[in-house]
């Protein structure tokens, strides 16, 4: 049969996401792959422009709405920079907990709609189950379930309500058994791993020098994590490492490694979360309220120009980095510039030269262990 | 306790890399300092001011010679008000990675605190004033760092800055059809849309204002 | 008593009145002929009726147990489900609405949830995800949904695709659908029901099996989709590949009851004293797996996975069309699961029905289509559903190299322990009409050969389940490839 070319998308079950993937194949491999983007750019970049510092938070919440609390958190560490400000510790704290909690509520929903890629059902509906508990607990603090909109600049918008620590230790203790539940489904099952071994090789230093980071490197066994190369809030007092995989094949990491990494991550940020909670200072069944010194610190809310704030935040996806230029409009009360790096507009060009040579079927199983989010690559 | 790179490691790393940025370039006019962040832990970072003609020079060097091996983001800014020197900025952010491929069944675990030289990670920022006008070029660096290569195509889309020698350059966010030389985040667009009505002419939606006619979708 | 049958009233009786009433008109001459054909019409009718009536059932199973399955914690299904509560609130308080049973089955409801329930007053939110309560509120919640789901397909829009080829296009669910319809009419539902019973059933029916894979491709290819195409293709080859592994175990089948025709192979497992599951339990497993193969089900419904191919060979489909094609996939689905009640459970006969063939009530009901059903939809749930909801879709090239390099020679040293039994194993002098069967007894006791088979193939099974020990090699645990790693192949060179 000759070389055709197939469309995915932009409505397709798969692509997770509103892109193309165009590919050629030659029968069922793949010969060449192309992806095209943008669908839904809306232009935060340039909407920031002419909103206030306190203003962009919600957009940057809407740029990977699945993992919205560690979107908001990075913006917020790029303006407190530019700002010069200096955030208390329990704002800290209560900044990672948070985080941590949407880190495993996005790897959930990606291990959900991974599930449904390789054909298994089941664990799409195990998954979403576990993420509901978690979305319950950011609801308490942020007020809906997806869009947070938390963080302040100097700290947080309000302290955790009482009775939110135990439920959170309820609960991620229950979900640390339903982890290995997981792994008894999946990881057992030995369709699963023939579907996932041996496909989508990638290596840790072609995917630097590509800019891809974060947990898909991770996978091809190098432990970089910028929480701890490029610290930020109190990750260096909790008891934690990155969670690295070892890859069996010189040719680098396939996704088997990239699925085991993030079920891994999700144990790890468990231990973070039961770990913070206890050391949270002044105390877990404390509740202060808004805009008290312990949650929030007092913020300028204008930047000269020529000042420049820049945050490295590691995202759940990679290491999302927001760049923001004083001075502008309303005498520096709006950024003159913001700019947003995502990891996901990077690494998904990249996932399109990882598929050739592979099956068609196999194009699901790579795209999805990579764990593609449309709406931080568009903005 | 979790790990981490220590602020004495930090700033050693990046007073290291800037001794190294200006015994290799200052003859060629770049001014390589190490810089602060102002918040959170405060550690460095190196910042290096380069002239537009020395980019390619400059990137090769911090590749080859400053094991730089990750290109993060390239920012492109348009001050129409600013100095003649520097219309327009384009703002490089660079890291070094200590990452090489772990041997099979084996992972490379980096720790902390024994990483020193070249094996620290630092992020480096460089930036490319260029004049005013209306013809911002600049050296593609997308033979030098492939993840250059879409942050580029990025750049040029939406803020009009043209990469010398970057091969297949196309629109990435706005549609492919734009109007050519239109990009959007130049300051002469003004972010005018707040609703419905000042953007459309009919209550469906379909028929934008007169006033747009043929230059936006 | 004698209950009338169905065939006794048709054919007897409506065949005198047709008869009669043709008298003295010019077709009396073919009469009887015409008799014969209305009794056969309706009985086809009748056979088929009840079984589209009964395929409702599997549809309810699979959505109720695929429910009870994908929300409930591990892989069993959980009966727990059945009576926990939400915050307060248990299906009792929906039992309490039925007239009469209603309360008690409430209180019981009520009770178990309170003992069993898991239910913890300070953590309302915990709750919420352990414990989903079942607000079932008719005696038969669900079921009806099915039936308005293919109803809905009737007002649903049919569309041809512009540049399909159109005949092809519209005659390809024809013959998918008109042979699946075929089958079930010739597949016995008891001791006397069936639409048809030609001496060799069996091959018969599994000609007309085969004919779906070109309906297969046809839509695929009539599309004028690259999708469809690809899936339409996908579908081909799997639908034969499989065909050969199946057709090799029914032989098996057919080998060691001696005969192709359905009725008769259901009565000599009855007569004989021992089910063919325990003959050839080899052939069971792979009369399954191929049967998943060939209904396109999850582990095999990679021709219309939707991860890539949205719908498959169906996609162009629309109206009923589309709801015929979905339902053919479960008639073909029910029609794998009574074959095999047939072939290898034995059909109607109830378990050891031959020690209480006269015992009153028991005994009559031994011979029936309630046992049938019964089979049919355990086999359904515990393998097809079962099967479905823990397990993922195989690539196309690992299904083929499954079926071809590992079920066919299976199969083959199937039908040869088939061949060796039937040879050298069998009593013929032990087939009795009433009572008790020996003909596998070796001669030491009745049912020898079955018990020592089982025996050895359960041992097996176990053997081969344990996995190896996880922290043996240094290799990553579960290290499963395939002959040839994905990656491999550069285009254009094979």
């Amino acid at each position: 049969m000759a070389k055709m070319w197939i469309t995915m998308g932009p409505q397709h079950p798969m692509t997770h996401g509103l892109w193309t993937l165009r590919v050629q194949v030659d029968g069922e491999t793949v010969v060449d792959a192309e992806a095209e983007l943008g669908y839904i750019h809306r232009g935060v970049e340039k909407i920031a422009e002419a909103r206030d510092f306190t203003q962009v938070t919600p957009y940057c919440d809407r740029l990977c709405y699945v993992s919205a609390m560690t979107w908001s958190n990075s913006y917020i560490y790029a303006a407190e920079d530019l700002l010069e400000v200096e955030v208390p510790e329990r704002a800290e704290y209560i900044r990672c907990i948070s985080a941590e909690c949407q880190r495993i509520a996005s790897h959930l929903m990606w291990l959900g709609a991974y599930g449904p890629d390789v054909g298994n059902l089941t664990i799409m509906t195990w998954a979403l189950r576990e993420r509901e508990m978690f979305l319950d607990l950011l609801q308490e603090l942020g007020g809906s379930r997806m869009h947070y909109n938390y963080p302040r600049i100097g700290g947080v918008k309000r302290d955790i309500p009482p009775g939110w620590a135990d439920r959170l230790i309820a609960k991620v203790k229950l979900f640390e058994k339903r982890i290995d539940e997981y792994e008894m489904l999946l990881d057992e099952s030995t369709i699963f791993l023939v579907r996932l071994q041996g496909v989508g090789y990638a290596t840790a230093e072609n995917m630097v020098e590509s800019g891809v980071s974060g947990p898909n490197v991770r996978a091809s066994g190098v432990n970089y994590d910028v929480r701890w190369s490029h610290p930020y809030s109190v990750y260096d007092q909790l008891d934690w490492e990155p969670a690295v995989e070892k890859p069996t094949s010189v040719k680098g990491s396939d996704c088997y490694d990239r699925y085991r990494v993030r079920m891994e991550e999700m144990r790890m940020s468990c231990r973070m979360i039961l770990d913070a909670i206890e050391k949270i200072p002044g105390g877990k069944n404390t509740t202060y309220s808004n805009g008290d010194e312990m949650i929030i610190a007092k913020a300028p809310t204008r930047a000269p120009a020529g000042a420049t704030g820049f945050s490295n935040y590691e995202c759940t996806r990679g290491a999302s980095q927001f760049y923001v230029h004083g001075g502008g409009e309303g005498r520096g009360k709006n950024p003159y510039r913001l700019s947003i790096r995502s990891p996901m507009f990077i690494t998904i060009p990249f996932v399109a030269e990882t598929m050739i040579g592979y099956k068609v079927a196999d194009i699901p199983a790579i795209m999805g262990s990579f764990d593609p989010c449309i709406g931080e690559t568009d903005r | 306790m979790g790990m981490s790179i220590s602020a004495e490691q930090n700033a050693a790393a990046v007073a290291a890399a800037v001794t190294a940025s200006e015994e290799a370039w200052s003859a060629l006019g770049v001014v390589a300092e190490a810089v602060n962040h102002s918040a959170g832990h405060g550690f460095a970072f190196l910042r290096l001011t380069v002239p537009a003609p020395h980019v390619l020079t400059v990137a090769k060097g911090l590749k080859h010679d400053m094991g730089v091996n990750y290109c993060s983001m390239v920012t492109g800014t348009h001050f129409p008000e600013g100095d003649e020197h520097r219309g327009w900025e384009v703002a490089y952010h660079l890291q070094r990675m200590p990452v090489i491929n772990p041997d099979p069944n084996t992972s490379h675990v980096l720790v902390a605190g024994d990483l020193s030289g070249m094996s620290m990670p630092i992020e480096i920022e460089m930036l490319v004033p260029l004049p005013q006008g209306d013809d911002p070029r600049v050296p593609s660096v997308q033979s030098v760092w492939r993840g250059a290569d879409w942050n580029e195509k990025e750049t040029w889309d939406l803020v009009g800055i043209k990469f010398d020698g970057h091969e297949n350059m196309f629109r990435v966010l706005n549609p492919h059809d734009s109007p050519e030389g239109f990009h959007p985040l130049q300051k002469q667009h003004k972010i005018r849309y707040h609703d419905f009505n000042e953007m459309y002419d009919d209550a469906q939606g379909f028929v934008r204002k007169p006033v747009d006619e043929g230059r936006v979708k | 008593m004698e209950l009338p049958t169905v065939r006794s009233l048709v054919y007897d009786n409506l065949g005198g009145v047709i008869v009669n009433l043709l008298d003295g008109t010019p077709l009396e001459g073919q009469a009887e002929a015409i008799a014969a054909f209305t009794g056969a019409l309706i009985t086809s009718l009748v056979g088929f009726a009840a079984i589209m009536l009964s395929m409702f059932m599997i549809l309810w199973i699979e959505r109720k147990q695929l429910g009870r399955m994908m929300d409930r914690r591990g892989a069993m299904t959980s009966l727990r489900s059945l009576w926990i509560g939400e915050n307060g609130t248990t299906a009792g308080a929906w039992w309490d609405m039925v007239p009469f049973i209603g309360k008690p089955i409430g209180a019981v409801n009520r009770w178990l949830n309170a003992s069993f329930g898991n239910h913890d007053p300070d953590r309302p939110t915990v709750d919420r995800v352990n414990n989903r309560s079942w607000m079932g509120f008719a005696i038969f919640p669900g079921f009806f949904q099915n039936v308005a789901d293919g109803m809905k397909f009737l007002i649903k829009e049919h569309m041809v695709p512009e540049r399909a080829d159109k005949l092809v296009f519209e005659v390809a669910p024809y013959l998918v659908i008109s042979s699946t319809v075929l089958i079930l009419g010739l597949i016995p539902m008891g001791a006397g029901i069936y639409g048809a019973n030609p001496e060799l059933s069996v091959l018969f029916a599994m000609a007309v099996f085969g004919i779906a894979p070109i309906g297969v491709f046809f839509g695929g290819w009539a599309s004028n989709n690259k999708y469809t195409l690809i899936g339409g293709i996908r579908s081909a080859v799997q639908l034969t590949s499989y065909e050969i592994p199946l057709l090799l175990t029914v032989l098996s089948v057919c080998v060691v009851s001696g005969s192709f025709n359905f009725v008769e192979i259901v009565t000599f497992q009855g007569q004989s004293g021992a089910w063919n599951l325990f003959l050839l339990p080899l052939g069971g497993a792979l009369f399954l797996i191929s049967m998943l193969a060939e209904v396109e089900r999850i582990p095999f419904d990679m021709p219309e996975a939707e991860a890539e191919l949205v719908e498959g060979w169906w996609t162009e489909y629309g109206g009923m069309r589309f709801g015929l094609l979905f339902a053919a996939e479960y008639m073909r689905t029910y029609a794998a699961c009574i074959l095999f009640a047939h072939f290898f459970l034995g059909g109607w006969h109830a378990p050891f029905s031959g020690v209480w063939g006269d015992v009153p009530i028991i005994g009559l009901a031994s011979t029936s289509i309630i046992w049938v059903l019964l089979k049919a939809w355990l086999v359904f749930g515990v393998v097809f559903v079962w099967a479905r909801v823990a397990l993922l879709r195989i690539r196309t090239d690992q299904i083929l190299e499954f079926g071809w390099r590992i079920l066919l020679p299976l199969s083959v040293i199937n039908l040869l322990v088939a061949v060796l039994f039937r040879l050298f194993l069998f009593d013929p002098a032990g087939v009795v009409e009433e009572g008790l069967g020996n003909a596998w007894g070796l001669g030491i006791f009745a049912y020898m050969l079955p018990v020592i088979v089982t025996v050895v193939s359960l041992g097996l099974f176990f053997y081969l389940l344990n996995d190896e020990d996880k922290d043996a090699s240094p290799e990553r645990m579960f290290h499963v490839r395939t002959l040839e790693p994905a990656g491999t192949v550069v285009p254009g060179t094979e």
